[in-house]
């Protein structure tokens, strides 16, 4: 049985899974180790981020632009 | 090799030059700064696909050549590489970044509709093109004008075959000119390539488009929307002018109208409308009812012995003509015809093809209920 994954590691498996790139390893203690309800959270609060940024990013864009 | 072969490689040594220049396959640079800046984005990503086509076949065929089993090579047998799978997630995604900066940058200036000189909005109809110039009074019709005998191969095609119109859309060079696109019936797109303008014309939305075409000339374009049976048969002509003879047209156009109104009041002889009406059926009316007025059975009805068209009241007939017929594919042509040439199209379509009603139907009768 793999360790508990600390909320850093649980951080960078979210991301990879938003990459969509994760090494075999570190599946497996998620799969084994880790709490569902806590990666479904975490990438629910990825996930904001991601669209927080991307409104960010066009605002920016448009505001470059003089729209 | 054998005879087909041959043949297949004499006919394509004897292709001629000519025949090579005319086939064109890329897009075209066109003769706006839009169009232009459209072109070289296609380029530069067509380039950028190409060198990505060569560096990935390259690797792949290298790969198959060099390691093949002949030369006893054997397959390493591993499960994941996690640095490969980044790498290779990691340099797309540059890569569309990199495209996405010089498309952005073109989309801005296409969708920049601020400042434009002239309104001109678009009207898809089945199958013809109806221009109105916003605070100008102008409004017409656009229809294919290629002869029925070169369609039907009774004719040598034209130089522009299809390509051509009665009434082209006539703008000044040098203005800005924006267009707002719509549609009367079904879907229609409206495309001129030489002007990088392509546009959805959708009932019941406006979409906008805009131009400046520098130099006077006359620009094609084609419907791009699939509508129906004459999808092909609706062509564009954008006629390019400089400012004074656009200024020239215009009069003309405003004087025309005037002539119009004029023709409304004068007495017209059966003969005289007869004449005028089968010039409107065969532009207006011929592409479902047929020149033969025997319409397409299960499609189009015929006018030929029509007891509607025959009728000794012709009220019905002229109110069909006038406001079309819900559910069915009859236009109303009140918008699309004057009153002389609505006259003339109703005498014609009851005293043609051996329908003998004998009336005549004035174009001040008509001028009247379009009131």
């Amino acid at each position: 049985m793999s360790p508990k994954p600390n909320l850093w590691q649980m951080l960078c498996s979210v991301l990879a899974a938003f990459f969509g790139v994760q090494s075999s390893h570190n599946l497996q203690r998620d799969f084994s180790s880790g709490h569902a309800l806590t990666y479904f959270l975490l990438g629910a609060a990825v996930l904001v981020g991601f669209v927080a940024f991307v409104i960010f990013l066009i605002t920016l864009a448009l505001s470059l632009a003089g729209a | 090799m054998n005879c087909i072969a041959k043949g297949m490689l004499g006919a394509g040594s004897l292709l001629p030059l000519a025949v090579a220049a005319d086939w064109q396959v890329n897009l075209e640079p066109g003769v706006t700064e839009i169009s232009q800046a459209v072109f070289d984005l296609h380029m530069t990503i067509f380039w950028i696909c190409v060198a990505i086509g060569v560096v990935v076949f390259g690797v792949m065929l290298w790969s198959i050549i060099h390691h093949r089993k002949s030369r006893g090579a054997k397959a390493h047998n591993f499960h994941e590489s996690t640095v490969v799978e980044i790498t290779w997630t990691i340099i797309p995604f540059f890569i569309l970044i990199a495209m996405a900066v010089p498309a952005t940058a073109t989309l801005i200036k296409m969708y920049d509709k601020n400042g434009a000189d002239l309104d001109i909005q678009v009207t898809g109809y089945q199958w013809k093109w109806r221009y109105q110039y916003l605070g100008e009074d102008i409004d017409f019709f656009s229809s294919l004008s290629t002869p029925k005998e070169q369609i039907q191969n009774q004719a040598e095609k034209g130089e522009h075959y299809l390509l051509e119109v009665d009434n082209p859309l006539v703008i000044p060079a040098g203005k800005k000119v924006r267009f707002l696109m719509t549609a009367n019936d079904v879907i229609h797109s409206w495309w001129v390539p030489a002007l990088a303008v392509k546009k959805d014309a959708i009932p019941g939305f406006i979409n906008e488009a805009w131009t400046v075409v520098p130099e006077p000339g006359i620009y094609r374009g084609q419907c791009a929307e699939l509508c129906g049976k004459d999808h092909g048969f609706m062509p564009i002509v954008v006629d390019v002018r400089s400012e004074a003879d656009y200024q020239l047209w215009l009069a003309e156009m405003k004087q025309a109208k005037v002539q119009a109104a004029d023709a409304a009041t004068k007495d017209w002889t059966l003969a005289e409308l007869m004449e005028k009406g089968e010039e409107v059926y065969n532009r207006a009316c011929a592409a479902c009812h047929q020149a033969n007025g025997e319409g397409i059975p299960g499609a189009f009805p015929a006018l030929k012995n029509s007891p509607m068209v025959v009728a000794a009241d012709p009220a019905a007939h002229i109110d069909i003509v006038l406001n079309g017929k819900a559910g069915t594919a009859m236009q109303a042509f009140r918008d699309q015809l004057n009153a002389v040439e609505l006259a003339a199209v109703i005498t014609y379509e009851r005293n043609a093809w051996g329908n003998t009603s004998g009336d005549l139907v004035s174009p001040a009768q008509i001028s009247e209920l379009k009131q």
